[in-house]
C-alpha cells in the first residue's frame, strides 16, 4: 500500500545522523533537569531517547507545520511520564522551539508538564500519563483509520513496567481481533519500575512470547542501537497488514549516564549544577567509547 | 416513531436505543456503537453498519479507552453496557480519556439503582455521583423510554460527553405523550404541576412520583413533580422557581445514594443561591450491600418506595413556615 501522501522529510537522516541527535536529545534534557527545580522522569527518559529519536527523526509520517494533516502518522506515549524527552524529540523536529520548553516547563499555563496534555499542547495526540491507557486509545485511532481507508500507521510507545496493567492486554487483544496490522507498539523494555526491578515483582518472562501468544508479530531489538532501530522500522509490515507488530526494545534506564544506569534512584528527579557537569561528562565519556 | 405511545403504556427503552441508533447510523456515518458483551438490543446497527459496530467482549477499560481513540479522530462512539461497571471498571477512561479532552462519546446503559435483583455487584448506586464529578461530563437519567431517543437524538450535537442513565430498560412506563413536554437536556420537565411541595426526582423513579402525587390528591393536596433527567448540568432556575412556587417545600427521591446524587445537586443550587426553604426531605440508598430482592420491595425497605414518599410529602407540607 503506498505510504501516505505527507512530504517526507527532505532526505531522511542517516544512522550516525540520528545517533547524533539522539545525543543532543539526552544533553538538551539533561539540561533542562538542570534547571527546573521539580522532578523529572530521567531514567525512563533516557531509556526512550534513542526510540523517540528514530521514531521522530526518522520513522514517523508527520509534519510538524501542519499537525492536523489527516494522513499523519498518530504517535501516542502511554508512557506518559517520558513527556519531556518526547517534547523535546518533538521539538528538534521542529514542532515547537527547545527554549519555549526549557523557560516554562512546569510553570503555570505552560503547555509543558510532567505528562503530555493535548489540551494545552495540540501538538500532542492524546492526553496521557495513567498507565495504560495509551493502547487502547491507539486501538481506537487504527480501527477508525481502517474504517475510512485511511493508510497511516497508529504507534504507540509504552514501558514494559506499564505492561502490568491489564488494560494493555484487554487492547492487545483487541488489536489482534480486529487485525489491525497498521498499529505498532514498541516497549521500552528497561526493565525497571519505580521503586524495583520488574521482575522482581511481576514475572513478565517470557515476555516476547506473550505477546506472541496475544496474536501480534514480535520483533526483538536492542534499544540502543540506532541501526536496529532503523532498521526495525523500515521492516515493518505495511499498514494494510492484518497483525499489529510489537517492537520491544531491550534498553537500561538511565541510558548514557554511567552514575543513573540501572539505578533505582533516577526514577525521576532534578540535577543540581553539580550532578548536571558530572552527567554531562558521563554522557560525554560515553560518546567517545561509542565512536571509538 | 411511527407509533404514538400514551401514558401508562409498557416499553423497552433498549428497543428504543436499538431503533434510535441504528436510525441515526444513517444520518451520522462517523456514528460508532461500542459494547462489552451487551450487545443484545443493538443488532439493528449491528446488521446494519457492521463495520461501526464493536463488541469487544468482556473489557469496559479498552470500551472506553478505543472510544477515546475513535472521537479523537472525528468519530461519535456510542458505548452501551451494564452502568455499574461502565461507571467505575472504566472509570479512570473515562474521566481521564473521555471527559478531560472533553470528547463527544456517549455512555448509555442499564443497570442504574437498586433494580434487576442482581444484588450488590450489578447495581449502579454510585454512579451519578461519580460522574456528576467529572469536568465536561453531562449527567442525565431517564426514565420514560421515548425520551432516551429524544436525549440520544440531540446528543449527536454536543460537543462534549453525556452520561445516560437507565433502570433495567426492559419494561418501562411511558410518561409523557409525544410533543407533551419540550424535552430539553439541562432543562428540567415539570411533570405534574402543583402549589403544595415539589418531589424532584429522576429515572424510574418518576413514575412512582406521579403515583403520590395522585394519592396525595385525593386529599386535596397540590403536589408538583419534577422530573430532573438532567442533572448536570442542573436546572438552577427551575429548582429556584419552585421554591418560589410550592412554598419552598421539597421533597428528593431518588434510585441513587441518597447522599451524592440529585438531592445533593439540588442543596448545592440552594446553598449558592442563597434559597429559603420551608422543608426539605431526601429519600435515596442509604450506603450499604443491598442484597437482593425486586426493585419494589427494595425501595420500600430502604425508605424510598412509594409509602415512603408520600409520608415524606405530607411531612414537608406540614411544616411550619
Amino acid at each position: 500500500m503506498e505510504q501516505n501522501a505527507l512530504p517526507a522529510q527532505d532526505e531522511r537522516p542517516t544512522v550516525a545522523e540520528l545517533e547524533d541527535r539522539a545525543f543532543e536529545l539526552r544533553t538538551k534534557l539533561l539540561q533542562l533537569c538542570g534547571t527546573y527545580e521539580g522532578a523529572v522522569h530521567i531514567g525512563g527518559d533516557l531509556s526512550a531517547a534513542d526510540i523517540f529519536t528514530a521514531l521522530f527523526h526518522y520513522g514517523l509520517h508527520v509534519d510538524p507545520t501542519d499537525i492536523r494533516n489527516p494522513e499523519r502518522d498518530r504517535f501516542l506515549l502511554s508512557k506518559g511520564h517520558a513527556a519531556v524527552c518526547m517534547y523535546i524529540a518533538m521539538a528538534m523536529r521542529g514542532f515547537f522551539s527547545y527554549e519555549g520548553i526549557v523557560e516554562t516547563y512546569g510553570q503555570l499555563d505552560s503547555a509543558y508538564g510532567m505528562h503530555p496534555c493535548k489540551v494545552q499542547l495540540p501538538g500532542v495526540e492524546a492526553s496521557t500519563g495513567s498507565l495504560g491507557h495509551g493502547l487502547p486509545i491507539a486501538v481506537g485511532m487504527a480501527l477508525s483509520a481502517r474504517h475510512r481507508g485511511e493508510t497511516h500507521r497508529v504507534v504507540c510507545l509504552l514501558g514494559d513496567g506499564e505492561t502490568g496493567e491489564g488494560s494493555v492486554w484487554e487492547a492487545a487483544m483487541a488489536a489482534n481481533s480486529n487485525r489491525l496490522g497498521n498499529l505498532v507498539a514498541f516497549i521500552d523494555r528497561n526493565r525497571q519500575l519505580m521503586t524495583s526491578f520488574a521482575e522482581e515483582r511481576i514475572s513478565f518472562e517470557p515476555y516476547p512470547d506473550k505477546w506472541r501468544a496475544f496474536g501480534w508479530n514480535v520483533v526483538e531489538i536492542n534499544g540502543h542501537d540506532m541501526g536496529e532501530l532503523v532498521g526495525a522500522i523500515d521492516a515493518l509490515p505495511g499498514a494494510d497488514s492484518d497483525k499489529p507488530t510489537v517492537v520491544i526494545c531491550e534498553t537500561v534506564k538511565g541510558k548514557g549516564v554511567d552514575f543513573m544506569e540501572h539505578n533505582l534512584a533516577w526514577h525521576a528527579g532534578s540535577l543540581s549544577p553539580k550532578d548536571l557537569e558530572r552527567a554531562l561528562a558521563s554522557l560525554e565519556a560515553n560518546r567517545e567509547k561509542e565512536m571509538a | 416513531m411511527p407509533v404514538t405511545f400514551t401514558f401508562g403504556e409498557m416499553l423497552s427503552a433498549r428497543s428504543v436505543i436499538g431503533t434510535t441508533l441504528a436510525e441515526l447510523g444513517e444520518t451520522h456515518d462517523n456514528l460508532w456503537v461500542l459494547t462489552p458483551d451487551i450487545g443484545a438490543t443493538l443488532v439493528e446497527f449491528r446488521d446494519k453498519y457492521p463495520d461501526r459496530f464493536l463488541d469487544v467482549g468482556l473489557a469496559e477499560q479498552v470500551c472506553v479507552g478505543i472510544a477515546a481513540g475513535l472521537a479523537y479522530d472525528g468519530n461519535i462512539p456510542v458505548v452501551s453496557g451494564m452502568l455499574p461497571f461502565l461507571s467505575m471498571r472504566a472509570l479512570e477512561q473515562v474521566r481521564t480519556d473521555v471527559c478531560y479532552p472533553n470528547l463527544p462519546v456517549k455512555i448509555i446503559g442499564t443497570h442504574g439503582g437498586l433494580v434487576g435483583n442482581g444484588g450488590s455487584t450489578h447495581y449502579a448506586v454510585e454512579d451519578l455521583a461519580l460522574m456528576c464529578a467529572l469536568t465536561n461530563m453531562t449527567v442525565t437519567s431517564i426514565g420514560d423510554p421515548l425520551m432516551v431517543g429524544e436525549v440520544l437524538r440531540q446528543s449527536m450535537s454536543m460537543e462534549g460527553p453525556i452520561y445516560i442513565r437507565l433502570a433495567v430498560g426492559k419494561k418501562d412506563m411511558v410518561l409523557y405523550g409525544e410533543g407533551e413536554h419540550d424535552i430539553r437536556i439541562g432543562k428540567g420537565i415539570t411533570a405534574r404541576q402543583g402549589t403544595d411541595a415539589t418531589i424532584f426526582t429522576h429515572g424510574t423513579v418518576v413514575s412512582q412520583a406521579l403515583q403520590a402525587a395522585d394519592e396525595l390528591a385525593k386529599d386535596g393536596r397540590s403536589v408538583r413533580v419534577v422530573d430532573m433527567f438532567t442533572l448536570k448540568p442542573i436546572d438552577a432556575d427551575l429548582i429556584a422557581q419552585c421554591a418560589e412556587e410550592t412554598g419552598g417545600r421539597f421533597v428528593v427521591v431518588e434510585d441513587h445514594l441518597a447522599y451524592g446524587g440529585l438531592a445533593s445537586r439540588i442543596a448545592d443550587v440552594v446553598a449558592d443561591r442563597g434559597i429559603r426553604l420551608t422543608a426539605f426531605r431526601r429519600l435515596g440508598i442509604p450506603q450499604v450491600y443491598a442484597g437482593f430482592g425486586e426493585d419494589e420491595q427494595l425501595r420500600d425497605k430502604f425508605g424510598y418506595g412509594l409509602a415512603a414518599t408520600i409520608a415524606a410529602t405530607r411531612e414537608v407540607i406540614a411544616a411550619k413556615a
